[in-house]
């Protein structure tokens, strides 16, 4: 696949899906657009540190910690709860496919490969958590609490 | 109305604190922020020494009453949705009651409109919303056009029968596993007709509307707050849910490999 291909599906895809898995949890329309761009954003990280050779838990843990880091950011500017971005940053990296490939690989009897998926797919997991952790850290250490910050 | 006017304004207040954390916490809002939502309307009610703790099965607030003796109410949370602009919702009603731009009637009756608030995507109007959710990851995952187009339509049927199982009030964990079979069954049925059909692109974007990404953000939130029971709690929730999902993918797996004597 042609590069300039593999990065519009990037910003594309997981801006449209994103898009879609928050209308499915309700977010308020007005956030609809930034979850998208959060997204893409989220996931060209992870896709471009991937690109330059850093392991696949790195990437996603440095995807989901910039995503969660202008997450909050956009949190603030639109006086919207934190927790809508956060989880725009984070959906397009989930591991659907690695828990579905690994119940496929068992189904099968494979059951060494099976269990290397869900380990990757745990390994995954732990890495969005870490990411958004360590977003969300850095960005309590950089504001203040105030009413600015009202329950972001 | 007639019912807020009836009541004391410190009944009204307790009311509207109670319905305000119960709402967040119905919705897929974190424990910590029903809490914190709590502490600063009521403190913007002019309540004194105003406590809350809350589990996601539950909320207790007290406060020091008029009279000096402490005021403890419980409110036992049941229904666990997910609508975000209900808590978004709420986090504004908070905001005006702490700078002082809304009294506790007023809070109230605004916390019973948002409660009774349908939802923009509910029902039907949710089918185009999975629809979009699964193309967009399809196009994502390296599928083709026709990858796209089946993943979408296999996501809005799930959706469907989901929003069917809601009506009958068996969304949840059976919800998962059915969403799971179903996704893994037919595209892989449609694989039997229809040659080099991109089977698992098209699964893995079909599940993507079903996957935990509300509960798995409010138990990092909640245990990066120190709320290591609610962390726990939503978390277990998350990894459950991802499991059914996979459970209910590799009967379908099983079954299709039964069909096709092991040939999947």
């Amino acid at each position: 696949m042609p590069l300039w291909e593999e990065i519009l599906r990037a910003v594309i895809g997981s801006f449209f899906g994103t898009v879609g898995f928050a209308m499915l949890v309700h977010v308020p329309k007005r956030a609809w657009l930034a979850s998208g761009v959060i997204a893409s954003f989220s996931y060209l990280v992870y896709w471009g540190c991937l690109h330059i050779g850093l392991s696949d838990p790195t990437s996603i843990f440095l995807g989901s910690f910039f995503g969660s880091l202008t997450g909050l950011l956009c949190a603030r500017k639109m006086k919207i709860i934190g927790t809508v971005f956060l989880m725009s940053a984070v959906v397009p990296v989930v591991p659907g496919l690695g828990l579905y490939r690994m119940m496929a690989f068992l189904a099968q009897n494979r059951i060494g490969e099976g269990a290397d998926m869900g380990i990757r797919a745990m390994i995954t997991i732990a890495m969005i958590a870490l990411g958004l952790g360590a977003g969300g850290m850095i960005d309590k250490m950089l504001h203040s609490h105030s009413l600015k910050n009202h329950h972001i | 109305m007639s019912h807020i006017t009836e009541q004391t304004p410190e009944a009204s207040c307790m009311e509207a604190l109670q319905t305000a954390g119960r709402i967040i916490m119905e919705n897929g809002g974190e424990t910590y922020r029903a809490e914190e939502t709590v502490n600063r309307m009521g403190t913007g009610f002019g309540l004194e020494n105003v406590e809350s703790f809350a589990v996601p099965s539950g909320l207790f607030i007290s406060y020091q009453g008029e009279d000096g003796n402490p005021v403890t109410s419980v409110k036992r949370v049941h229904r666990l949705g997910r609508n975000l602009t209900r808590v978004d919702e709420v986090n504004q009603v908070s905001r005006k009651v702490f700078t002082g731009e809304m009294n506790c009637q007023a809070a109230l009756a605004k916390l019973r409109e948002i409660d009774a608030m349908p939802g923009a995507f509910r029902g039907v109007w949710s089918l185009p919303a999975a629809f979009l959710c699964a193309s967009g990851f399809t196009a994502l995952f390296g599928g083709g056009w026709l990858a796209i187009a089946v993943a979408g339509v296999v996501a809005a049927l799930v959706q469907g029968i989901e929003t069917l199982l809601d009506r009958f009030r068996n969304r949840g964990l059976t919800a998962s596993v059915i969403g799971g079979f179903v996704t893994a069954l037919l595209p892989h049925l449609l694989a039997l007709a229809i040659s080099d059909l991109q089977v698992e692109l098209i699964i893995a974007g079909a599940i993507m509307p079903l996957v935990p990404g509300l509960a798995m953000t409010t138990a990092v939130q909640d245990t990066m707050r120190g709320d290591m029971v609610s962390g726990l709690s939503h978390g277990a929730q998350a990894i459950l849910t991802a499991f059914l999902i996979a459970g209910g993918a590799l009967l379908a797996v099983a079954v299709i490999r039964q069909m096709t004597g092991g040939a999947v």
